[in-house]
């Protein structure tokens, strides 16, 4: 083999390498040659959902000629997984929908831009529904809403109509609430839960389903009076006499069999199937959940979340955001800014986005209109209604691992493991550890 | 060879081999170089590369979206102070104390019964050996028919004979002695592949000598079989300890992961192992250079596991 061969193979693999160095670096180039600006939108979705986007896009692009837009999509899981590689390598989109619940994670972290002079300066807080949702201790905002979640109380008009129970009104109490479900509760030798020889082995119908934090705990918790963080979000409150009756009202309810506890729940496809697959007369629901129970041709309505012992009502909210990366400098961060309030602002936006029936508009006047309150379920304005006394998850940096060290707890008092009072001592040590682990440094 | 040799070479190789040394360096040298050189920068990126990376994060404090900020022992010391990092480690050791040995017995088992002249033995081992190429969520469904708190078939069973039913996977003392039954009906189809090469090789004239001697089957087994593939029992061994202690696909589908990542391993951490650990350490709650010094840690215990089977294999494994 002679030395031009040789010469010839090693030009070969070093050109190999060098087209793939290339071709990685214009991969990260941001800026077209002219004025135009190239704005990387990321967002999880569905197919459904990432059509409409694109269309929306599309739609952005035609009024926006100098902003040219590469949108960057996958399904949740995948979406803030690669996003934390790209944050880490410096290569994360301009601007991406958060998950209401990781805005702090990331903000708290030094990932994304304050948004607050934006805000005001653009945006007119009184015609936006939740813009506080997204605001800090400090009275920084960052993230738009680019949808809201919002819960209320479903109930399956048919099992009440078959168990002759009066439908629910704004004027329930969460004992109300027990008292209709022990009334709705069914086994399988079709007996309710108030009669004598139910049997809770079998159940075969719950009155109430119940999951986890947003649609389980969390509302009940603090229409009790009760809290898990304080107002600095940096300290646990979880040992406190309301929690205590909160928790008790929820354990005694899984004790009767009325609500599925946390194992009970592990039977079923989905921690979110007994409502729409019709093993449940009601369920405490955000607004996503209308598509699985519109899906399934269920006979249903919403009205609000039921008054606790004191007449304080909660409703939970997770407003899904627009953030805008901290490195897009100049007129990336200008673009960035602009797909936001475009996406705030335009009326038509807002309704196209309405039509897939997936979040509560954030824009009042399209919230209140025709486009979002026809349609199942009948009573949307509940939605509308809860936003008076609605309230985020206590969300902070730390939030997915001190709800998980919570439900480790609470879990073990609701399948019967333990009592209240130890779970509650048990999730508020542990908590606390959470949280001082982040913010004690 | 003696020692002698090697400082005083023969005067004979002394001429000889450096005109074949110099001619393999110049041309056929750098050609192997070049050929080579593909897969050594794949293995400097993206092994070498990882392994020294992740080693400086285990010294460091790192949570993906910043930079890693050193912070010397701090990840190794908070490991030794951590309960869950204990538990998790027990959890890891109890799978495999109870994993290892049945399965190893089982499938050297099927593979005894499936190595006669029985009809439809091809039909036998390829039933045995479908578990092992579905994936682990298709097994979480049939798993789910069986133990299903409300549904499944071993509740009904239960109730049949008048008995409480239970809570299976949703029960901290069950949980993991139902993994292991359920990852051994999985992957013993592969270890008995395995067996079954090893019980081909045993010379047959041993059995017949044997038999002539009078030793019965149960003899014959005892002496002559299990001595004999020893070797493949050192090797199914040292495998299912390692495929042990990086469980994570079935612990993290069966227990919930893929609808709630940080559900995995539950109920209340019971069937939390070292992987499982170190992934929700890392990727759910960003702590990477922590989640690094647990990889380095499992490193380690493996290593040394290793150590101490090869050593053991001194006493009973027997080569040919």
């Amino acid at each position: 083999m002679n030395n031009q061969a040789f010469k010839r193979c090693a030009g070969l693999i070093s050109a190999v390498l060098l087209t793939s160095v290339v071709l990685s670096a214009c991969n990260s180039g941001n800026k077209n040659s002219d004025d135009k600006v190239e704005l990387r939108l990321g967002y999880y979705s569905s197919a459904q959902t990432d059509a409409k986007m694109q269309e929306l896009v599309k739609k952005f692009e035609s009024t926006h000629p100098n902003i040219k837009v590469k949108p960057e999509s996958s399904p949740y899981g995948q979406f803030f997984q690669k996003l934390d590689t790209q944050i880490a390598a410096g290569n994360a989109p301009d601007v991406w929908l958060s998950d209401g619940v990781l805005v702090p994670k990331y903000a708290e972290r030094g990932a994304l831009k304050d948004l607050t002079a934006s805000i005001s300066k653009d945006l007119k807080h009184d015609d936006y529904y939740g813009l506080d949702f997204n605001k800090d201790k400090n009275g920084k905002y960052w993230g738009v809403p680019q949808g809201i979640q919002i819960g209320v109380l479903y109930y399956n008009k048919d099992m009440f109509d078959a168990a002759k129970v009066a439908y629910p009104t704004d004027s329930w109490t969460y004992d109300d609430l027990k008292a209709a479900a022990a009334k709705l509760t069914l086994d399988a030798n079709g007996k309710y839960a108030s009669d004598a020889a139910f049997d809770g082995k079998k159940v075969k119908q719950y009155g109430l389903t119940f999951f986890s934090v947003t649609e389980g705990w969390m509302p009940v918790i603090k229409a009790f009076g009760g809290d898990v963080l304080d107002a600095s979000l940096t300290k646990s409150t979880v040992q406190s006499p309301e929690n205590k009756k909160a928790l008790d009202w929820i354990v005694d309810g899984m004790k009767r069999h009325l609500l599925p506890t946390p194992a009970d729940l592990k039977s079923f496809q989905s921690n979110m199937a007994p409502f729409p697959s019709k093993a449940a007369a009601m369920r405490i629901g955000i607004y996503a959940r209308t598509i699985d129970a519109n899906n399934a041709g269920l006979n249903y309505d919403v009205t609000v979340l039921p008054k606790g012992p004191d007449g304080k009502r909660f409703s939970p909210v997770i407003a899904n955001s627009w953030v805008i990366n901290k490195k897009s400098e100049g007129k990336l961060g200008d673009a960035a800014w602009e797909w936001v309030k475009y996406w705030a602002t335009d009326a038509e936006a807002q309704k196209e986005w309405a039509s897939l029936g997936e979040a509560v508009p954030v824009k009042k006047s399209v919230a209140n209109s025709a486009d979002f309150l026809n349609g199942k379920p009948a009573n949307k304005k509940a939605f509308l209604d809860s936003f008076a006394f609605a309230g985020t998850l206590d969300v902070n940096a730390v939030w997915s691992e001190w709800v998980g060290k919570f439900n480790d707890n609470i879990n073990r008092a609701f399948n019967g493991e333990t009592t209240v009072d130890a779970a509650i001592a048990g999730a508020n040590k542990e908590v606390q550890e959470v949280l001082d682990g982040f913010y004690k440094k | 060879m003696e020692p002698a040799d090697v400082i005083h070479p023969s005067p004979s190789s002394k001429t000889a081999r450096p005109v074949r040394r110099k001619k393999l360096r110049s041309s056929d040298g750098k050609w192997g170089l070049l050929m080579v050189t593909p897969y050594l920068i794949h293995f400097v990126v993206f092994v070498l590369g990882s392994l020294l990376a992740s080693l400086y994060y285990s010294f460091s404090e790192y949570d993906i979206l910043n930079p890693p900020k050193w912070a010397g022992l701090q990840n190794y010391e908070k490991l030794f102070h951590e309960p869950i990092f204990w538990k998790s480690l027990g959890n890891t050791l109890y799978f495999a104390v109870l994993f290892v040995p049945l399965q190893t017995v089982f499938a050297l088992m099927l593979a005894t019964a499936l190595n006669q002249r029985l009809k439809g033995l091809k039909l036998f081992r390829l039933a045995h050996f479908l578990p092992v190429i579905s994936s682990w969520t298709v097994i979480l469904y049939v798993a789910d028919a069986f133990f299903n708190i409300r549904f499944g078939l071993a509740n009904a069973f239960l109730v049949k004979l008048g008995l409480d039913p239970q809570r299976w996977l949703q029960d901290e003392r069950l949980v993991i002695p139902l993994l292991v039954l359920i990852a051994i009906w999985k992957g013993i189809g592969y270890i008995m592949v395995i067996f079954l090469a090893g019980l081909q090789n045993v010379p047959s004239d041993v059995y017949e000598a044997a038999q002539i001697d009078g030793a019965g089957t149960w003899r014959k087994f005892i002496n002559i079989t299990v001595p004999l593939i020893s070797g493949t029992t050192f090797l199914v061994v040292v495998l299912s300890t390692i495929s042990t202690f990086q469980a994570f696909e079935q612990i993290y589908v069966m227990t919930g992961g893929a609808l709630d990542a940080t559900a995995a391993g539950g109920p209340n951490n019971s069937s939390l192992v070292l992987m499982i650990y170190l992934y929700r350490e890392g990727f759910s709650f960003l702590r990477m250079g922590y989640a690094s010094a647990i990889a380095w840690v499992l490193f380690i215990i493996l290593f040394v596991l290793t150590v101490i089977q090869v050593r053991l294999q001194k006493k009973w494994v027997h080569y040919e």
